[in-house]
């Protein structure tokens, strides 16, 4: 049977038996979705929801048309199962197959395109049928694995029990959870507790879990692979005996929780006496150097002013002066991070604000010697002492960003001599700035003792 | 003669071993070589390059002569024979020269052409640049990317041909350039393709990078600014027939479907540095968003598209790209924004888009965007078509989405027109909950009441400027009428009867004592308008006005007292409503008083 329409009249043949002997597999048992299993999988584990899920198939419409063939593309077909990113029929479908598994599936249109079809392919109110034609191209379950909530490896989760609705907490909103803390399989903690979003820091609960949170619905029940970096860091946690860098799981329980207002549905009043509230809360993280915990805090204070307008002046002063505060902090926390280019970009807002901000301009100049950027910091400290001829850290910062300079013209002149060898030294040139980079950081961390300013 | 100085040079080289040759000897090459093209000597110096004996001088020393070469070419006319010459010149020496430097060469001319000539450069050097290019041993990718990117930025500068005689005319040959650009880089795809056949795992991803760099820029340019609607009576549409080939060369290099759908990961090498990767980002917005708009709206590649995505999500994955889009001024971009959100919005059925979605910040901010056009932009269909997409969009909620929504738009419009047709939007929902059987919890009770809260009020009381409102406050007013017509004290399914009392004293009072205001203070400008028409005609204009740089005529008192006169209609229209409205809760109230009693 290799000839198209032998395929085809075997197509037709499945989609009768598949209407006539298919297992409604629908949860309200409304014959939308039917399914016969083909060849039964190689284990007995199915994906959970949440779950990244490979798949092989093939589609037809009634009429015998194939519209879409995984195998066309030569890779598997990938999604998140249960996440409504797939027409509905695969959301349940897929949920029910084990690995290795081969079925068919056909496939109403409330559970597909509907009426509204999808151009230009599927047609208004089409059934769906997914089919195996020659040999091994049906719906085929081919691996699944945890999802990586921010593509980074960073956290993995894996869901137990789906919570309800889409509804996830947001940055400050209030919840109520049950956690279950593991590290090497020893239990370290084991509590019910409730806390606002972005700062579990203060119940000895890992940015990992915040951020994770921010992902869950009411009633989910999941578990949690953390990477040190979500985790308690470097440092680790002695109340827990946590060594540093280590890699945790949680199992967490979201049971309730009550969202924090969105910046359009506060008034100006209610900003400013909260912009007081977080900009405290943040000052006492970076204190302690929780500093992404810190940024949350500040971050909130960006989020509800920077664009407020119908300010009266006296509020708007008031706004004027979180903002500038908020800006200032969170370049310093980002110097701490690492993250220059985003702290320049604060003291660029905070600048806006205040262009002769002393501390602006020096946490400017910070974060652009550490990014290379040596004129632009000599500029920035050059200011610094305009506005303040006492700045003495300002000054020392200036003669070494000459110092930078000059080691960075005669790297540059050596490697821009000849266009003609530019060609054959590119490799070299990629190498050396790599090596470059690594000094400059190195020096940089040598030298910050002279004067950091503190949080406001 | 300059031929005679040509054969002087040559035969002193001819007896020469390649590694002797001297610079002199390269300058006195160049010098004669160029004289004889100057003076029309082509067909000599053909002859000469020819010559199999000349073959090691030619393929040291060839590359000189392009430079003159190029500038005799465009010389010359179409159909002269010199031209055809120079030709052929120019093609012997892509065969002959050194790949290295001869790349070099041809480079450096179009680095050098600018302006009207652009075009017609590239278009001229492309073949013999390619015939270098397949030669060349080493760095053969980062050639053909520098290539490719110099011929790109060379372009970008052009105006795109956007109206169909524009198109037809191609004044500039943009059209027919972009498609021999596409032509030019097709053996440098198949090779790639070919090389992926031979290994999962190809060592090629340099080259690959470099053609993924050139279908990024040409979606930004010419294609996002290009005119890509199919046109009438053009059978091959040069920038739908570009648009084809780019999509084709993504898809046969794999690169289609991730970009589509995975565009952060893992994209470009990885940058050390934070900002790169930012401003990289940046720079492949527009042309994502292009790509989508190719793939869902043209529907260019779409038979490789996986087609089990749900429609919701499909709109999700769109949205940054929409937002983008919508935030740009330019009608070809803009048009495409809003065909893009509504080609989205087409697939998915009404009522059926989560609220959920409206968590994310995109979804705030692409109706916001939306708002804007529909009060800023200058072009009246494209403010028509932003006001249908919003209504759409609202279309597609579920019925807690759709409150949510309201209150954003309320909140944030700031424009009065818009904020009466959301008002009118608001009025529908409750007459769809108060009709229909089953149960609608936001636009009935106090999820509704909360809402009529924002609704009927007057943002600064009554000083609020009536005329700037009037929109708002007529939909409100027709709202609060439609609320106590349809809903019963005895049942108050809406709730409207239990805020009353706020009503009165938030919307109905203050507007009352704001109407009677105005319509004092207008009344008192018209009679002294009046008055001063028979004092004299030396009225000089209290201010001037003027409209995108021209200044508009004064305002004749006659004009004025025509403004003021229309002002006052307004005012009376509001007055019959609210009198209407008063008399209505006033009416019902008293029905039920006296049954009580």
């Amino acid at each position: 049977m290799t000839t198209d329409e032998a395929t085809k009249s075997e197509g037709e043949v499945q989609a009768a038996a598949l209407a006539e002997r298919g297992e409604d597999i629908t949860p309200s048992k409304d014959r939308g979705v039917l399914k016969i299993i083909k060849r039964p999988g190689n284990e007995d584990e199915s994906p959970m929801i949440g779950d990244k899920v490979y798949v092989h198939y093939k589609g037809k419409l009634a009429s015998g048309k194939k519209f879409d063939s995984s195998r066309h593309r030569n890779e598997p077909f990938i999604f998140s199962l249960g996440k409504g990113q797939v027409i509905k029929a695969w959301d349940i479908g897929v949920a029910t197959m084990k690995k290795g598994e081969i079925c068919y599936l056909l496939c109403k249109p409330e559970y597909a395109y509907g009426s509204a079809g999808s151009a230009p392919k599927i047609p208004s109110n089409a059934t769906l049928f997914f089919e195996a034609s020659n040999a091994g191209e049906p719906v085929e379950l081919l691996d699944f694995k945890g999802e990586d909530l921010f593509e980074d490896g960073g956290i993995i989760r894996r869901i137990k029990r789906k919570g309800e609705g889409y509804s996830n907490p947001n940055e400050g909103a209030t919840v109520e959870i049950h956690l279950e803390g593991f590290c090497g399989g020893r239990r370290f903690d084991c509590k019910d507790v409730k806390f606002v979003v972005g700062e579990g820091e203060d119940h000895d609960i890992p940015i990992g879990i915040d951020k994770a949170l921010e992902k869950m619905q009411r009633g989910e029940h999941c578990i949690l692979y953390l990477s040190p970096r979500y985790g308690f860091g470097e440092a680790g946690k002695p109340k827990y005996g946590i060594q540093g860098n280590a890699e945790l799981v949680y199992e967490v329980t979201l049971k309730s929780f009550e969202k924090a207002k969105e910046s359009w549905e506060m008034d100006t009043k209610e900003k400013l006496e909260q912009a007081a509230v977080v900009k405290e809360k943040g000052t006492m993280y970076f204190k302690e150097g929780k500093y992404l915990q810190a940024v949350i805090q500040y971050g909130k204070i960006v989020s509800w002013l920077e664009m407020e307008y119908g300010l009266s002046e006296k509020e708007s002063k008031a706004s004027d002066s979180f903002l500038l505060a908020a800006f200032l902090n969170l370049a310093m926390c980002y110097l701490k991070l690492r993250e220059y280019a985003k702290a320049v970009e604060c003291c660029d807002k905070a600048l806006g604000l205040d262009q002769d901000n002393e501390k602006g301009l020096y946490r400017r100049g910070e974060a652009r010697l550490l990014m290379n950027e040596f004129e632009l910091a000599k500029c920035d400290f050059q200011k610094v002492l305009e506005v303040n001829p006492q700045n003495k850290a300002a000054k020392s910062q200036i003669s070494v960003c000459q110092k930078k300079t000059k080691e960075h013209n005669e790297r540059d002149r050596r490697i821009y001599a000849n266009m003609f060898t530019k060609f054959a030294e590119r490799d070299a040139k990629e190498a050396a700035s790599k090596t470059g980079m690594e000094k400059t950081a190195e020096k940089a961390a040598c030298g910050k003792g002279a004067e950091t300013p503190g949080a406001e | 003669m300059a031929v005679d100085e040509l054969q002087a040079i040559i035969q002193r080289c001819q007896i020469l071993e390649e590694a002797d040759f001297k610079g002199e000897d390269f300058n006195l090459f160049q010098v004669a070589g160029q004289k004889c093209l100057e003076d029309g000597y082509a067909a000599q110096l053909l002859e000469v390059i020819q010559n199999e004996k000349n073959k090691v001088i030619i393929k040291n020393m060839g590359w000189n002569l392009i430079s003159p070469l190029v500038r005799c070419i465009f010389m010359y006319e179409q159909e002269d024979d010199k031209r055809e010459h120079c030709l052929r010149i120019l093609d012997q020496l892509a065969q002959l020269c050194n790949p290295k430097e001869l790349f070099l060469g041809l480079l450096e001319q179009i680095e050098q052409t600018s302006g009207e000539q652009v075009c017609q450069t590239v278009m001229l050097l492309l073949q013999p640049l390619q015939t270098v290019l397949l030669k060349l041993q080493n760095k053969k990718a980062y050639s053909v990317g520098l290539s490719l990117a110099m011929i790109m930025n060379q372009l970008t500068p052009l105006p795109v041909p956007y109206t169909k005689q524009q198109i037809q005319e191609d004044k500039l040959g943009l059209c027919q350039c972009c498609n021999a650009v596409v032509d030019f880089a097709k053996p440098f795809v198949n090779e790639v393709v070919k090389n992926m056949e031979k290994s999962s795992e190809y060592n090629d991803m340099e080259l690959k990078e470099e053609l993924i760099k050139f279908c990024m820029k040409s979606l930004k340019y010419p294609l996002l600014t290009a005119q890509l609607e199919q046109l009438e009576s053009i059978e091959e549409h040069p920038f739908r027939h570009f648009a084809t080939e780019i999509i084709d060369i993504l898809w046969n290099i794999r690169e289609l479907i991730p970009l589509v759908f995975v565009p952060h990961k893992g994209r470009s090498p990885p940058w050390e540095n934070q900002e790169f990767a930012d401003i990289e980002r940046k720079n492949s917005a527009d042309s994502l968003a292009c790509l989508s708009y190719l793939m869902f709206v043209q529907h260019f590649g779409v038979e490789c598209f996986p087609m089990v995505f749900s429609p919701s999500y499909l709109l999700l994955c769109n949205m940054t790209h929409i937002e983008v889009l919508l935030k740009r001024t330019e009608e070809s971009v803009l048009s495409k924004g809003l065909d893009l959100f509504e080609s989205c919005l087409l697939r998915i059925e009404d009522n059926s888009l989560l609220h959920h979605y409206l968590e994310f910040r995109v979804f705030i901010n692409v109706p916001q965007d939306l708002v804007k056009i529909m009060t800023l932009c200058p072009m009246e269909h494209m403010r028509k078509k932003s006001l249908n997409i919003l209504q759409l969009f609202i279309d597609k909620f579920d019925t807690e989405g759709k409150y949510t929504l309201f209150r954003c738009l309320l909140k944030t419009s700031n424009h009065a027109g818009v904020e009466g047709y959301i008002i009118k939007n608001i009025k529908d929902q409750i007459h769809l909950a108060l009709t229909k059987e089953y149960d609608n919890i936001w636009f009935t009770g106090h999820h509704l009441i909360s809402l009529l809260d924002l609704v009927l009020s007057l943002p600064e009381g009554a000083e609020t400027d009536l005329l700037q409102n009037s929109d708002r406050i007529m939909a409100s007013l027709n709202l609060l009428r439609y609320l106590v017509i349809k809903d019963c004290e005895s049942d108050n399914q809406t709730g409207v009867w239990t805020t009353l009392g706020k009503i009165k004293q938030n919307f109905l009072k203050p507007l009352r004592v704001g109407l009677n205001m105005s319509k004092a203070h207008y009344e008192a400008e018209i009679k002294n308008k009046k008055e001063n028409r028979k004092e004299a005609h030396s009225s000089n204009p209290v201010c001037s006005v003027t409209v995108s740089g021209e200044k508009m005529p004064a305002m004749t008192t006659g004009m004025q007292l025509q403004v003021l006169h229309s002002a006052l209609f307004t005012f009376d229209l509001i007055e019959s409503v609210l009198a209407r409205v008063e008399e209505l809760i006033e009416g019902k109230t008293k029905a039920v008083m006296d049954e009580n009693s």
